[in-house]
């Protein structure tokens, strides 16, 4: 196991007493009558209460619309949220939003986005490296060589060089978790990490993703991906129109379904 | 239009593709003859005149002064050796990069922001040289000086402007659109004569700033607005999700600005940034209506000399060809920047 | 700099506020409100002081010349000579008339030289898409040369070299006067010419960058419908390429107008130049650039409106 990708253990730096409910949170996430509405008034997430244990893998399925990109988007403040609480590494949050909690948060949680989202102008290295630099502060000797371990964990090390556009798109989205994981984050979010991908590709981040999974990380993963969702998940949570329908392990979850919304999305991929 | 030749011997070859190149229908053919004739004796006579009827004189008895004004002969060195630094900027700036020694290929930027430094020390005083008033320097020497300060001035005034422009204050964005558009809707040469003319108005007395400075100033100011809509075109460009991967990172608004929207900004916006520069120098020579003897200025006042009574033609010419060498010299120091660029996202 | 705070004000984060965040939180939210106000407040005062000093300046620097702010003088008579234009003017006519004459022989050098720059313009961006080899090398040729060619040396080579050096060039600008019964004036024809071959170049470029933004697919189709050249050009490539030209020729159109107050440099009689006069004659700086600026405004928005209006018919269309 890489022990550049083991969730960081170390004491979390520039905390302010109160930020963090307690010491050692038992979650990763919890959320509590969540309520999601964008400005346009059309509401996205409706009272989803969900809990991620530490090392937990969860994953997130639904039909489009309905709101499972928008809920994993609130765990690390990309979307404002209008209602309910939230907790993240212990870290609350509600309506009020406060940047300055959103800003600690996000040093400790990772995401990957459908569409890869690396920095055009940057090489793969320096992708990686920027936010350890900037954000950590680290030395930038030291963040250089973990990153290059880290590439080397993903199979891109050859292409540290390169720059994005030069590289296929299972290897930018390979990039972009290696860039995610730069952080020593204690919590991935993955946005439909493959669905942007040729079908040939999705196999590599998978096994990316799965690797990562078996070393223990805690992660939210929004899929389609069925073979994935059986072998990894621990949990299955399945949403529709802003609102969790049905939670279950996968084998239940695959095998028998007991809502009937259920029932019918997988009737139409499976 | 693009089908392949077909093969054949290269006599023939080149004969079919003149045809379809030139003659390959009556209007076709039309055309050609008419341009060419109408090209033809043009040529012709431009080339009769130019060798047989002009005279040269005033271009070649005049070089000093086209170049460096009226710089005191004892010092004009000075001029010359700071004309010359700049050429050598340019000609490093133009050579491949592999030619060069990396740490040298990295400083290229630096040493272009600082040769307008190094130019005003070597042209004003500083060193232990003797000093040279403002109103001693002209030619091209002062066009490039004028041009170099005012892009120094500009590019930064717009880059803060163009992020004002998007701020999320209200009295901050009003206060920015307003002032870009109210210079962009004015006459660059109106912007001048208020520059030359009624900043001192606005001044405490006793306060006073050379023509020059007056003149980059304005120059400036003008050309901020500009450059700050072409940033601004660039900032717009770059897609929402490039912002949220930054946040996710957390990086803090003023990184995201510095290190990642900013540079895709301005790789976007460098064609029409490079347009603006090469206006920039277009602009100088307004000011010789303002006093200021650049690189026009001192021709008028060349052309003034009886000796050289109706030498207009000739020394328009030179004029043209002067500033057309520039440009076309800033143009393709701005590609050759834009290729290096362009290896780290061709898409 | 002060406005890179904690808040971030120069940067937009659309999503962050919403009305309902007010309705669920109170306190942070209005701390959260509070900041950008006093931000505001700050650089809204930093400006009306900057401003109240310079006008203060000026208010002192102009009681000392014995200058005070004020458009009487307006109605004095101007007592310069004028090129003859459109309008009729003597010289003992009123510096308001004299204005009035100015901004007519703007409008008219405006309008007759855009007209003029977007044929030729047109036609150059057109040419550079001929199959014929010396007209695509022509047009070439042209844009290169006359952008890279400052507009006032344009101006001076038509009005000194051509104007002034060949007799027999004024004479046809006095045949063409008399034929149209136009007060035409060399110094009119030297701006008009100079500004058009200037302007046209650039007209040329946005032409041509138009014509590139229409699908490849489209020539094709059109000539295997079996359209000729010039008609898959005018019938099916330009009325598509419109699109991204008109933007482009606004902005090109308001540089024409504005690279008219070159007239300076031939002794034309436009709004600049006798805006320029008046400060010379009066010293009134600050009440001629108020004029010269309300002009400019005047044809920058007649322009805009033009070509808004222009840009709503084709945006119909397509």
């Amino acid at each position: 196991m890489a022990s550049s990708t083991a969730p960081s253990s170390q004491p979390v730096s520039g905390d302010q007493p109160g930020d963090r409910l307690s010491a050692v949170p038992e979650l990763a996430v919890r959320s509590q009558g969540l309520d999601k509405i964008f400005p346009n008034g059309f509401q996205a997430l409706r009272k989803v209460d969900l809990a991620v244990g530490k090392g937990e893998v969860v994953v997130i399925m639904g039909p489009s619309g309905s709101g499972k990109s928008t809920l994993i988007r609130t765990f690390n403040g990309l979307e404002t949220i209008q209602g309910g609480h939230l907790e993240v590494l212990g870290y609350h949050l509600d309506a009020d939003n406060n940047q300055k909690v959103v800003g600690k948060i996000r040093r400790h949680v990772g995401m990957v986005f459908q569409s890869f989202n690396l920095f055009p102008h940057l090489s793969i290295l320096e992708n990686v490296t920027l936010a350890p630099v900037w954000v950590q502060k680290r030395d930038r000797q030291t963040v250089k060589k973990d990153a290059l371990a880290l590439l080397d964990h993903v199979g891109i090390r050859e292409q540290a060089y390169k720059y994005p556009s030069q590289l296929s798109g299972g290897q930018q989205q390979r990039v972009a978790i290696a860039r995610a994981l730069a952080l020593s984050p204690q919590l991935m979010l993955f946005d439909e990490p493959t669905s942007a991908l040729d079908p040939e590709k999705v196999k590599e981040v998978l096994e990316t993703i799965r690797a990562l999974a078996a070393e223990g990380m805690t992660m939210v993963v929004v899929t389609h991906e069925v073979g994935f969702a059986r072998e990894v998940a621990d949990r299955v949570v399945f949403m529709d129109e802003g609102m969790i329908v049905e939670e279950a392990s996968p084998q239940t979850f695959f095998t028998d379904p007991k809502e009937e919304r259920s029932q019918l999305f997988l009737s139409r991929i499976l | 239009m693009a089908d392949t030749p077909r093969p054949g011997p290269p006599p023939a070859q080149l004969l079919r593709r003149l045809r379809r190149g030139l003659f390959s229908s009556h209007l076709d053919t039309l055309i050609t003859v008419v341009l060419a004739v109408v090209c033809g004796s043009g040529l012709w006579s431009l080339l009769h005149w130019a060798l047989l009827q002009a005279d040269w004189a005033v271009v070649q008895d005049n070089i000093r002064l086209y170049f460096n004004g009226n710089f005191p002969v004892s010092q004009i060195w000075r001029s010359w050796s700071w004309l010359g630094l700049l050429g050598v900027l340019c000609i490093l700036t133009l050579m491949p990069s592999r030619l060069l020694p990396p740490a040298m290929v990295r400083l290229l930027p630096l040493f272009w922001v600082l040769i307008l430094p190094i130019g005003l020390l070597l042209l004003a005083a500083g060193l232990g040289f003797e000093p040279v008033k403002s109103r001693f320097w002209g030619g091209l020497q002062l066009s490039l000086l004028l041009t170099l300060g005012t892009i120094l001035m500009a590019l930064p005034l717009g880059v803060l402007l163009a992020l004002a422009r998007r701020s999320s204050l209200p009295l901050l964005r009003w206060l920015t659109t307003g002032y870009i558009e109210l210079m962009r809707g004015m006459p660059l040469i109106a912007v001048l004569f208020f520059g030359q003319l009624m900043i001192p108005l606005f001044l405490p007395e006793g306060w006073t700033f050379s023509r020059v400075l007056r003149a980059v100033l304005s120059l400036g100011f003008f050309m901020a607005a500009y450059m700050a809509e072409d940033v601004r075109g660039g900032l717009q460009s770059i897609p929402r999700t490039q912002l949220e991967a930054a946040r996710s990172l957390g990086l803090s608004p003023l990184l995201t600005v510095a290190l990642v929207e900013l540079p895709q900004a301005l790789r976007t916006a460098l064609p029409a940034l490079a347009n603006q520069c090469v206006a920039s120098l277009q602009n100088t020579s307004l000011l010789a209506y303002l006093g200021l003897i650049e690189l026009l200025g001192i021709s008028r006042s060349i052309l003034a000399n009886p000796d050289y009574l109706g030498r207009h033609l000739e020394v328009y010419l030179w004029l043209a060809l002067v500033y057309w060498a520039v440009c076309i010299l800033m143009t393709s120091l701005a590609r050759r920047v834009e290729r290096s660029l362009k290896v780290s996202d061709h898409h | 700099m002060a406005v890179f705070t904690t808040h971030h004000p120069l940067i937009n984060e659309p999503d962050s506020l919403s009305p309902e965040d007010t309705l669920v939180s109170k306190r942070p939210a209005w701390r959260r409100k509070l900041l950008p106000i006093l931000l505001q407040a700050g650089i809204g005062l930093l400006v009306l002081g900057a401003i109240a000093l310079l006008l203060s300046n000026l208010q002192i620097n102009l009681l000392r010349r014995g200058l005070e702010l004020s458009f009487d003088w307006l109605g004095r008579p101007a007592r310069f000579p004028l090129s003859r234009g459109l309008l009729p003017y003597q010289t003992e006519d009123s510096y308001a008339w004299a204005f009035a004459v100015g901004f007519a022989n703007s409008l008219q050098v405006v309008v007759v030289g855009l007209i003029l720059a977007t044929m030729l313009g047109v036609i150059g961006g057109a040419a550079s898409f001929s199959s014929n080899w010396l007209l695509r090398k022509l047009a070439t040729l042209y844009v290169a040369v006359a952008r890279n060619v400052p507009p006032l040396l344009h101006l001076l080579f038509w009005y000194v070299a051509v104007f002034l050096g060949f007799p027999a060039a004024r004479g046809s600008v006095d045949a063409l006067a008399s034929w149209l019964r136009l007060p035409i004036s060399v110094e009119f024809m030297a701006l008009l010419i100079g500004l058009t071959v200037y302007t046209g170049a650039y007209i040329a470029e946005v032409v041509r960058g138009g014509i590139n933004s229409v699908p490849r697919g489209q020539w094709e189709a059109a000539r295997s419908l079996g359209f000729g050249e010039g008609r898959t050009l005018r019938l099916i490539i330009l009325p598509q390429a419109l699109r991204a030209i008109l933007p482009g020729l606004n902005s090109q159109y308001i540089n024409l107008a504005k690279n008219s107050t070159l007239a300076i440099a031939v002794g034309y009689s436009d709004i600049f130049s006798i805006a320029n006069t008046t400060f010379n004659q009066t010293g009134r700086a600050i009440e001629a650039f108020v004029l010269l600026l309300g002009g400019f405004l005047a044809v920058n928005l007649l322009i805009s409106g033009v070509m808004n209006l222009l840009n709503r018919l084709v945006l119909q269309r397509g």
